[in-house]
């Protein structure tokens, strides 16, 4: 393979996995944030109307975030029916061929999230609440995580298409 | 080209992409994508990113991440070694005994858990080697812990309820005890089945020595406080959020909570543990998130070219089906699409149809929901597509075949199928505990 392909898949696989494992690490926040909302409220008497939704942006970035690491490690389910039965090799073919799928898909998500982002900025988007956030922040972040998983998609080609061509990437 | 010729389009396309192995977020959302790049020109282009704010709003599913992690946390926890052996002891002497305690063994998990993650990964790594250790038929406690941790998402608390709450707009906390008897009686119908079963054949489930299960009743007793852990996470988490104490997505970081704490307790938090245990719950709450984003997005689709008008205008105008008809007609429709599709996807796309009709025909829409949760669980055991069949696989040791796993299933299937009847039959058996509760 070319060697720009092998640094692209290099650079990107290590862009995934870091800002996933930080993704990781937001479960704690999520447990954090509703615990502290439950206690505040029962215990002490002092209600925190932003704990829920700060809840939900995080829940929005960690999943959006470690989309990309999730597809690293091979987490999304197949119907594997058939799949199931092909060779290493022809898996990596068959891969090859349906990534159009996934990275059209992929896109045209970009797009809309890039085109939601502008208009929130624009109109300058709040949530409709008591703590009237912003949703510029968390929009940003799903632009973001969305093109780190594009990103991800071709990586992933890369390396199926090597696996057919039986050559050793990375 | 008419709407229905539409939608039928969409179902077939999206099989075939699923067919060829493509994971299934990819092959639901570019179905959608297409359909609404065709169906409204630039217009479809937002359609895919408006799901997932769509989801965004969806806060309850914070649950989802929630008990996934508290799925796995419990079963590194050591609760379910203790649970396991008071089990052993008490339930040994029976013929098929050790099956019916794993049976017990699920409730209790299901009872702390919303998801069927945890009572397989227990099921499989504590449950199924010991028994086979003993002589136990692999086929049958193949289906036992499959059936078992199926258990899951009907007795409360149940994740799928909490996202049929959310399409249907009713009350988790109705659904959630709705689903409690209904799940009881299910685990009442396999321990009937296995007692019968190995009373016919007794070489499927050999009993327990005698020595090993002759303990003195003070020592039996003394492994009945395995169950204090359990109900004391069941009770700060179900319990407070029915009484009104915490919100829904505040009970689920109350039980995240409590398994850690209970891991801490017993010393088996080690870094590795943890690091695994977020690891995995990144992995499997993204998969669920984005199977769940692509399918809301077919799900607008779908609105958009009015589906649950034309299966009303089918079923009710030309078909001419009473209200009992179509209901059957929708229940055998799912368990159909869920042996093809993803389960999760099929609620998302499908519930959105049937539960405006339901309530139409004047159902009630809390009582369907656990006639839905039924079949989501026969849908998450029959092949070729099923999540419990994933993790079997993944998880099952060594000798047992995946021949040997749909082989095992069969039995359990029909026995859900009872009891779907019976829930369909008198809906009492999942209406009643509700109304007792919320009356007042």
């Amino acid at each position: 393979m070319p060697s720009f392909v092998v640094n692209y898949v290099r650079i990107v696989d290590y862009l995934s996995t870091r800002f996933g494992r930080i993704a990781m690490y937001l479960i704690f926040l999520m447990i954090g944030t509703l615990l502290l909302d439950a206690i505040t409220r029962n215990v002490l008497d002092i209600p925190l109307f932003w704990c829920v939704e700060l809840a939900q942006f995080t829940l929005a970035a960690y999943y959006i975030m470690g989309g990309a690491y999730s597809m690293q490690l091979h987490s999304h389910v197949r119907m594997d029916l058939l799949y199931d039965r092909l060779s290493e090799r022809n898996k990596a073919r068959m891969d090859c061929f349906t990534a159009i799928f996934l990275v059209v898909y992929l896109i045209v998500l970009l797009i809309g999230s890039i085109s939601s982002t502008i208009y929130s900025i624009e109109t300058n988007q709040r949530l409709f609440s008591m703590w009237n956030p912003s949703v510029v922040p968390i929009k940003l972040i799903m632009v973001f995580g969305i093109s780190l998983i594009l990103l991800q998609a071709f990586s992933t080609f890369f390396k199926d298409l090597a696996k057919v061509r039986g050559v050793k990437l990375v | 080209m008419s709407y229905e010729a539409v939608a039928i389009i969409m179902f077939g396309s999206m099989l075939l992409m699923l067919l060829t192995g493509q994971r299934v977020f990819a092959a639901i959302g570019i179905v959608s994508t297409v359909a609404a790049l065709l169906l409204w020109g630039e217009g479809g282009v937002e359609m895919p990113f408006t799901a997932a704010f769509k989801l965004f709003k969806w806060y309850p599913l914070l649950t989802l991440p929630l008990f996934i992690y508290m799925g796995y946390m419990l079963s590194e926890s050591g609760i379910a070694d203790d649970l396991y052996r008071m089990f052993h002891v008490w339930f040994g002497g029976l013929k098929g005994g050790l099956a019916v305690g794993t049976i017990g063994l699920m409730v209790v998990i299901s009872a702390m858990n919303g998801l069927s993650v945890a009572g397989m990964a227990i099921g499989a790594t504590i449950a199924l080697p010991e028994m086979l250790r003993r002589g136990y038929d692999k086929i049958m406690i193949t289906g036992v812990v499959q059936a078992g941790s199926s258990l899951g998402i009907l007795v409360p608390p149940s994740v799928v309820l909490v996202l049929y709450g959310m399409i249907a707009r009713e009350s988790v906390g109705k659904l959630w005890l709705a689903g409690a008897i209904p799940g009881l009686m299910m685990a009442a119908l396999f321990i009937i089945y296995i007692v019968i079963r190995c009373r016919i054949q007794t070489h499927l489930g050999p009993t327990v020595s005698e020595e090993e299960r002759n303990l003195p009743m003070s020592e039996k007793l003394k492994l009945l406080r395995a169950g204090i852990v359990p109900f004391l996470i069941f009770f700060f988490m179900t319990g407070l959020f029915v009484m009104g104490v915490t919100s829904l997505v505040e009970s689920s970081a109350v039980g995240a909570t409590s398994a850690t704490l209970a891991a801490l307790v017993k010393r088996r938090i080690t870094r590795k543990v943890m690091e695994e245990t977020i690891r995995k719950t990144l992995g499997v709450s993204c998969m669920f998130m984005w199977i769940i984003l692509a399918a809301l997005c077919f799900g607008a689709v779908f609105d958009g070219i009015g589906a649950a008008r034309a299966i009303e205008t089918l079923f009710i105008t030309n078909w001419h089906l009473t209200p009992w008809e179509v209901l059957i007609m929708m229940q055998l429709s799912y368990l159909f699409m869920g042996m093809f599709l993803d389960d999760t996807a099929m609620l998302v796309i499908v519930a959105p149809l049937y539960v405006p009709l339901v309530k139409i025909l004047g159902f009630d829409p809390v009582w369907y929901g656990v006639l839905y949760t039924i079949t989501c669980q026969i849908a998450y055991m029959t092949p070729p597509f099923g999540y419990n069949l994933f993790l079997m696989r993944a998880m099952a040791p060594p000798e047992i075949t995946l021949g040997d796993i749909y082989r095992s299933i069969f039995p359990f299937v029909l026995v859900m199928v009872v009891a779907l009847t019976l829930v369909m039959v008198f809906p009492q058996i999942a209406l009643w505990l509700p109304e007792q509760v919320y009356a007042k």
